[in-house]
C-alpha cells in the first residue's frame, strides 16, 4: 500500500513540505515571528529555551531544535539566533541538521547587524526557500516509511476501551505493512511493564524499558513526588479504575500488541528499520513528548483523548482520537475522529481501528487535520530537568 | 438491554461506559463479547466494573485479556469490582512502605 509523500534528498518522507523558521535560543523569538509573519506558508517554533541551561539540558534541547529541523516534513529551515551561543548555537543546530541534505540557512542577528537587518536578510532567504520547496511535488511511496507517534491526553473512562485500543488496532495495520510508531510518556507504562517487556524484541529492550520508568520514577521522587505509591488516584479510584495495572494498560493498548524493536532515549530517532513498535523515554507532559517524537522524525501523529483536545504540533499533523460523543460534540472544531460507535453497536472495534488508520493515510496523503486548518500551532515544547543558571 | 463493553474475549469484567447501572438491572455486553448476560447486584456508578463471571477470592481479575489484579473477596456474577474487592498485584505504595519499614 502506498501514499503521496515529498522525498527528501536523504531518502526520507514528509507528509508535509514546510517552511521552518526555527529560532535556537529564546532571544531570537521576536524576528523569528515576524519573518513567519511575512513569507507564506512558513511555520515559525519559537520557545523559552536555549540559554543559561546546564549542559545536559542544553544537549536535550539542541536535540529536540535540531531533531525537528530534520524531520522529513520540513523541506527547508532557516535557524535564528541573536549571539553566539554556548553549545547551541544556529550554526550547531544546522551542521546536526545538513546530513538531510535540505535547504538551511542560518541568521545571527549580531552577525547581521542588528534585529531589522536580521530580519530582513531571513526574510529575503525565506522568500527564496518558499518559492524553491513549492517546486517539490508528492509522489508515490510505501506505507512502510510511515513513523507514527502515539500520544494519550486528557484522558477518562473512554480512552482505554475506545480511542486507545482503535489506534493500537490502526498501529498494527501500519506496522503489518511493514511501518513503525512511538510511544513515549513511560510515567505511563508504570504498572504494565511486565506486558511490555513481555513485547520487547530482545533482553536488552526489556531491560531498558524497566530502568527507564525506575529513572523516571526516581526523578519524581528526588522532587517529592511519590508517583506509584499514589496510583491510582482518587480522581481515577472515583471514576472506576481499581488498579495500576488497570490505568496503564488502557495508556498503552494505544501501540497494539506488536513487538517492541527499540528503546529510544528522549528525542531520539529510531536507528532501527525494522517494523514494529518504538518506545522513548520521555515526561508524561503532552506538548513536550509530542515535540521529542516530532523530534524523533515522526511524520505523523495519533492523539487519542477522553475530554476532547486543541493539542497540534507546529510541523507534525496531529490527529485527535476520541471515544467520549460528549467531548466530540463539545470539541468537534479541533477533535478529527469520533470512535464512541464502539459503545452503542454502530461500529465494532477492528471498524473503529480502520477509521483511525484511514484518517492517518489521509493526512500523511496532504488531508489537513482540523487544528492544521485553523494554523493552531500550541504543542511545541522542549523537555527538561535542571534548573537555569 | 443496558451493557456494559468488554475490550477482551478473556475478560471478567465489563465497564459501565454508557450509563450507570441500577441494582437489579439485566445487563448485557458488547465489544469483544456479547453474549454475556448477568443482573446487576449492586448500583455500578459510570466508568466502573461489573463481574460477568464468579471470581472467587485469590483468583484472576481480567480486564484487557490481562490482570489487573487478584479478587481480595469472593465476587459474584453481577457485583460491582473495585477497590473494596481487588487488589493490585503490582506497585502498590503502600505494601512498599510497610516492607521498607519492617525491612528497616
Amino acid at each position: 500500500m502506498e501514499f503521496m509523500g515529498y522525498v527528501r534528498p536523504d531518502g526520507s518522507v514528509g507528509v508535509r513540505n514546510h517552511l521552518l523558521i526555527l529560532s535556537g535560543t529564546v532571544y531570537a523569538n521576536g524576528v523569528v515571528e515576524r519573518v513567519a509573519q511575512s513569507i507564506y506558508g512558513a511555520v515559525p517554533i519559537t520557545h523559552a529555551l536555549g540559554r543559561c541551561q546546564v549542559v545536559p539540558d542544553l544537549r536535550v534541547t539542541r536535540r529536540f531544535l535540531s531533531g525537528t529541523g530534520a524531520n522529513p516534513n520540513i523541506g527547508a529551515v532557516i535557524i535564528i539566533d541573536h549571539f553566539k551561543e554556548e553549545g547551541c548555537t544556529a550554526y550547531d543546530i544546522a551542521e546536526d541538521i545538513s546530513p538531510t541534505g535540505k535547504l538551511i540557512a542560518t541568521v545571527n542577528i549580531r552577525g547581521e547587524g542588528g534585529y531589522i537587518s536580521a530580519i530582513e536578510k531571513a526574510t529575503r532567504i525565506a522568500q527564496d526557500f518558499a518559492r524553491q520547496i513549492s517546486m517539490y511535488n508528492r509522489e508515490p511511496v510505501p506505507v512502510s516509511r510511515l513513523l507514527l507517534g502515539t500520544e494519550c491526553g486528557t484522558s477518562d473512562t473512554t480512552s482505554g476501551l475506545a480511542s486507545n485500543p482503535a489506534n493500537g488496532i490502526a498501529a498494527e495495520k501500519i506496522i503489518a505493512l511493514g511501518g513503525r510508531t512511538i510511544m513515549a510518556e513511560c510515567t505511563e507504562w508504570m504498572g504494565c511493564e511486565n506486558w511490555l517487556t513481555d513485547n520487547a524484541a530482545t533482553p536488552e529492550v526489556a531491560e531498558a524499558i524497566v530502568a527507564g520508568v525506575q529513572h523516571m520514577e526516581a526523578r519524581a521522587l528526588a522532587s517529592g513526588e511519590d508517583i506509584r505509591g499514589s496510583q491510582p488516584t482518587g480522581d481515577n479510584i472515583a471514576g472506576g479504575l481499581t488498579t495500576i495495572e488497570e490505568k496503564s494498560m488502557g495508556a498503552c493498548k494505544k501501540i497494539g500488541s506488536s513487538p517492541i524493536v527499540e528503546y529510544l532515549d528522549i528525542a531520539v530517532p529510531p536507528t532501527r528499520t525494522a517494523p514494529g513498535n518504538y518506545v522513548m523515554y520521555g515526561p508524561g507532559m503532552g506538548a513536550e513528548s509530542i515535540s521529542s517524537m516530532a523530534a524523533a522524525g515522526c511524520q505523523v501523529l495519533t492523539f487519542c483523548t477522553g475530554g476532547g483536545h486543541t493539542s497540534n504540533h507546529p510541523i507534525m499533523p496531529t490527529i485527535k482520537v476520541t471515544g467520549n460523543r460528549q467531548s466530540y460534540e463539545l470539541m468537534k472544531d479541533t477533535v478529527d475522529v469520533d470512535v464512541s460507535g464502539v459503545f452503542f453497536d454502530e461500529i465494532t472495534l477492528d471498524e473503529a481501528g480502520q477509521i483511525v488508520f484511514d484518517e492517518v493515510l489521509r493526512v500523511s496523503n496532504g488531508y489537513l487535520t482540523k487544528s492544521e486548518a485553523l494554523k493552531d500551532n500550541n504543542s511545541f515544547a522542549i523537555h527538561r530537568v535542571g534548573p537555569s543558571i | 438491554m443496558k451493557k456494559v463493553f468488554v475490550i477482551d474475549a478473556a475478560d471478567n469484567v465489563g465497564t459501565a461506559v454508557v450509563a450507570a447501572i441500577q441494582k437489579g438491572e439485566q445487563i448485557g455486553t458488547n465489544g469483544r463479547i456479547t453474549d454475556v448476560e448477568v443482573t446487576a447486584n449492586a448500583d455500578i456508578p459510570y466508568g466502573h466494573k461489573i463481574a460477568l463471571a464468579d471470581i472467587p477470592a485469590g483468583s484472576t481479575v481480567m480486564k484487557y485479556g490481562l490482570s489487573i489484579g487478584t479478587a481480595s473477596a469472593d465476587i459474584k456474577a453481577g457485583d460491582h469490582v473495585h477497590v473494596h474487592n481487588v487488589e493490585s498485584n503490582r506497585g502498590r505504595g503502600d505494601l512498599i512502605e510497610k516492607t521498607q519499614v519492617a525491612a528497616e
